[in-house]
């Protein structure tokens, strides 16, 4: 009888092994149930599964592929995710055309952007709302007050500082113009930051300059 | 040689000559000689003399001219009022300091005996007043330096008066003058910093050396009760005594009695079973998953250290259903300049540039780019929907409520359970953030009660908002 219970008490003492194998930890994403509801037919944007193989024994639709295969074979590298087609215009709320102005050196800025005005009115909320994309986006770099002493200027050289006399008299559409495409050491930013929230910073780096 | 003296202490006073700074040196020079001359004049002199004289006025005025020369100088000279010095150090740290250091090169030269090289003081101030100008005219020694430093760009710093590029000067000066303290104390205290491991070290040293400890003495002890049971085994002893040595409850005897055995079995199935439970929930939990990524990168570094802004790099938080993963060409907003890390060198910010295409030797883009393949680690199942701006921009919910503390993790590990309880448990809990939300207005107005509206009074619990 002893003998029956030590039997027994290894046999769960296994499963509980194997059980603990389904734990997630480290590399080990554990183990999950139904998973042919977990897994998107559809594309999904930022996960792609390339092997074909995948979850073959899983497979419920009938087709040649695994369950799990997600990604579009058509696209470099097969990625889920695309650029845009080349020379195509996004549309925005405002109706707003893009701004063209790549590779200009970084003393032509003022001439190239003399012109460039910007849509938003200096209303106290789109202020607002420029100081929390200031920081957000520029802080790390220009210091919350824009004297250049935010932390990564430390190890990233060359940092501007905003409220320094050489930049009093820059225009919005200056600033405007070097979050899309940078200046000089820095990098562009246009690809983080959309049309609209690049003229409320703007906006916002403008009233910092006037602070005290 | 009267006149000459004279013509010196005439000289010297320094108001004329610092009102005049700026004007051609030569100018000077002539009203110099002239005044000589019409000193000499004065004189009753003879033809012979006169050619004497005219050769030695000539004698004077070059050796004049050198002297004003040096006079010119001093009064270009740089200051070393503390005054001068201290305004020139706000004007070098808010305009300067990003990109120049005194005593080495950042992306311009260092700075220290610029005053030295360059062709003139008023070579400085034309430069620091537009480069991009003294470039353009062909200045051969501009040119040099801007090709020696990859043709970056110095700012035009249009507004700055003589005044205030001399005050910068006299800083710069007077930096350079100071003697290397900096590096010399920067040495020992790298030292400390290695050496702080060492208590750690000494803590896991003592508990071995005890465990070892430990371990001989329970060896000794067993020795010696075997030793002592022999030599009791060979005297003469009663029956009781007998007993008492060679006890019948031995580890045999122990082990196979039934009520040893049943708390065994029952210790051992009782852990099993919690771990046969535990394993079950565990399933299609993630939990507590940290896969290594193909770059190491560190939220620690970027997230905790530098203060980089989640939103900086995972830009659809604030906007979409998705975070997002960063594309390579944000890394580059930095790692154009920062080449190599603290900790893992160069190797791991070098695979930052095979998927941008980017040469870190000549800081040029190769147009040959390839993805990186993060390992993702947060993944609902697709039967349920999660939207990012909808608790982040909305909700204002705190990425650490659900991340936990990102900005302490060298590696990501998914924190919370990310279970539909997990879910329907904050919403039970949370009030709605409605303040300054117009779209909430007519709700609460409808809504008229005094306590808040919790999630699930807007319907957070409803299957079809998470499962469509
Ligand atoms: C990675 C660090 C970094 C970040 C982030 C950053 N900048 Fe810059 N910025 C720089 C550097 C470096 C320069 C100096 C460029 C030069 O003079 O070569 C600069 C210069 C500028 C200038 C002056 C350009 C000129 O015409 O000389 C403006 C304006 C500016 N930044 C605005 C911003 C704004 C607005 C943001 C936020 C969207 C931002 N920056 C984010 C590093 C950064
Ligand atoms: C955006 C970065 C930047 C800033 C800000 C900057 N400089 Fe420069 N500076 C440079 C670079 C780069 C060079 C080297 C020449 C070139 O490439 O144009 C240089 C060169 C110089 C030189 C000539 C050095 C030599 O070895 O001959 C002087 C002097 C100078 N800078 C002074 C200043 C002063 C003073 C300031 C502050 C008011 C300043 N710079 C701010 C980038 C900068
Ligand atoms: C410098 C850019 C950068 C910043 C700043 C940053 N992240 Fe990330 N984050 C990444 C990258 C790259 C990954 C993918 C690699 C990884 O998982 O480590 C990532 C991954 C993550 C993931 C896991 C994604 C997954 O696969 O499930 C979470 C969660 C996350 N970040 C949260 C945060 C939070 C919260 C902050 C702010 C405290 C933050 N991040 C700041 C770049 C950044
Ligand atoms: C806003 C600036 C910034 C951005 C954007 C940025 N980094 Fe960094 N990165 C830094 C700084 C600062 C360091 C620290 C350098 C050091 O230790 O000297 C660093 C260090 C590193 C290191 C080396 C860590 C070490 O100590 O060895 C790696 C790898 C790295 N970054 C990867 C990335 C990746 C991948 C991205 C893009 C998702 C990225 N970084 C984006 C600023 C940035
Ligand atoms: C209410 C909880 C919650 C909050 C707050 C939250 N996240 Fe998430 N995050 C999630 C869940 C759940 C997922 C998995 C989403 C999925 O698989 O569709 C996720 C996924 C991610 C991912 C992986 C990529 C993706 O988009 O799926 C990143 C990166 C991320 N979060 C970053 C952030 C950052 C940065 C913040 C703060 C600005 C934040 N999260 C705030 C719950 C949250
Ligand atoms: C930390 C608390 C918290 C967690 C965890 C959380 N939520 Fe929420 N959720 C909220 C709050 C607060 C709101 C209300 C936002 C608003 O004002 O619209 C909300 C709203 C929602 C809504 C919209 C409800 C509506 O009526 O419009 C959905 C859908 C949702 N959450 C899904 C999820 C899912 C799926 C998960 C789990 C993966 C989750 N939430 C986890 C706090 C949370
Ligand atoms: C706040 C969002 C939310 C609401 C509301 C919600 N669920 Fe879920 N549900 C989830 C999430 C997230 C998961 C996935 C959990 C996981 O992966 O462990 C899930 C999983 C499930 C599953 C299990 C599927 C599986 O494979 O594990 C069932 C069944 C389910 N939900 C039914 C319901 C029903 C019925 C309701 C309405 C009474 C409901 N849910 C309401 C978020 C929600």
């Amino acid at each position: 009888m002893s003998m029956m219970s030590i039997r027994n008490s290894i046999a769960i003492l296994s499963a509980a092994v194997l059980m603990a194998g389904c734990k997630a930890g480290g590399d080990n994403p554990g183990r999950e149930y139904a998973p042919n509801m977990y897994h998107s037919v559809a594309y999904e944007p930022l996960s792609q599964i390339t092997d074909t193989d995948a979850g073959r024994w899983a497979n419920s639709l009938n087709n040649d592929r695994g369950e799990y295969y997600n990604s579009n074979g058509y696209n470099p590298y097969k990625m889920n995710m695309r650029e845009p087609a080349p020379h195509t215009v996004k549309r925005n709320a405002y109706g707003w055309l893009p701004y063209h102005g790549k590779n200009v050196p970084k003393d032509s800025v003022p001439i190239v952007t003399a012109g460039l005005r910007s849509p938003l009115d200096s209303t106290a909320e789109v202020v607002a709302e420029g100081k929390f994309l200031f920081e957000s986006y520029c802080k790390h770099c220009h210091g919350a007050k824009g004297e250049a002493d935010g932390k990564v200027s430390e190890k990233v050289a060359g940092v501007a500082n905003l409220r320094g006399s050489s930049y009093q008299n820059i225009t919005e559409g200056h600033i405007f113009h070097v979050i899309t495409y940078g200046a000089g050491l820095m990098g562009a930013h246009g690809s983080q930051v959309s049309p609209e929230d690049r003229w409320k910073i703007a906006k916002y780096v403008k009233a910092l300059q006037k602070q005290k | 040689m009267f006149v000459v003296r004279i013509g010196f202490v005439h000289f010297i006073p320094g108001a004329t000559w610092e009102g005049q700074q700026t004007k051609n040196k030569f100018e000077k020079m002539t009203w110099a000689r002239r005044f000589v001359h019409l000193r000499i004049k004065g004189g009753i002199l003879n033809h012979m003399m006169k050619r004497l004289m005219s050769c030695f006025t000539n004698r004077i005025t070059s050796a004049l001219l050198f002297l004003l020369i040096i006079l010119n100088a001093q009064a270009q000279e740089i200051s070393t009022d503390p005054a001068a010095i201290s305004a020139g150090e706000a004007l070098f740290k808010a305009d300067c300091k990003t990109c120049h250091r005194v005593k080495e090169k950042l992306i311009g030269p260092a700075l220290k005996d610029v005053e030295k090289r360059v062709p003139s003081v008023e070579w400085i101030k034309n430069w620091v007043r537009n480069s991009a100008k003294v470039i353009a005219s062909g200045d051969e020694y501009a040119n040099k330096i801007y090709n020696e430093n990859a043709k970056s760009q110095m700012t035009a710093f249009t507004g700055y008066t003589d005044a205030q590029i001399m005050n910068v000067l006299a800083y710069i000066k007077a930096e350079g003058a100071k003697a290397d303290v900096v590096a010399t104390a920067a040495t020992p205290a790298g030292q400390g910093g290695g050496g702080e491991g060492v208590p750690s070290g000494y803590v896991n040293a003592i508990l071995v050396g005890m465990v070892v400890i430990l371990i001989i003495l329970v060896v000794i002890l067993v020795l010696i009760v075997n030793a002592l049971r022999r030599f009791l085994d060979q005297k003469q002893m009663s029956e009781e005594d007998r007993e008492v040595v060679n006890s019948p409850i031995s580890f045999g005897s122990v082990t196979s009695s039934p009520g040893f055995i049943f708390l065994v079995v029952f210790i051992v199935g009782m852990i099993a079973f919690k771990g046969v439970i535990d394993g079950l929930y565990s399933i299609g939990v993630q939990k507590g998953y940290q896969p290594k990524q193909p770059i190491a990168f560190s939220h620690k570094i970027h997230a905790g250290q530098y203060e980089i802004e989640c939103k900086y790099c995972h830009t659809g938080v604030m906007k979409g259903k998705q975070a997002n993963i960063p594309s390579p060409n944000i890394c580059m907003n930095c790692h154009t300049q920062i080449k190599s890390g603290t900790i893992t060198g160069e190797g791991e910010i070098a695979k930052i540039y095979a998927a941008v295409g980017f040469d870190p030797m000549t800081s040029t883009y190769t147009g040959v780019t390839k993805p990186i393949e993060w390992v993702r680690i947060h993944n609902l199942p697709d039967l349920a929907y999660f939207n990012h701006s909808q608790h982040v921009n909305v909700g204002g919910i705190a990425c650490e409520t659900c991340h936990g503390p990102i900005k302490e993790m060298d590696v990501v590990k998914q924190y919370s359970l990310l279970t539909m309880g997990w879910c329907i448990d904050c919403h039970r809990k949370t009030d709605v953030n409605t303040k300054g939300n117009a779209y909430y207005d007519k709700l609460l107005e409808l809504h008229n009660s005094k306590k808040p509206m919790k999630v699930e009074d807007i319907g957070g619990l409803e299957c079809s908002k998470c499962h469509y």
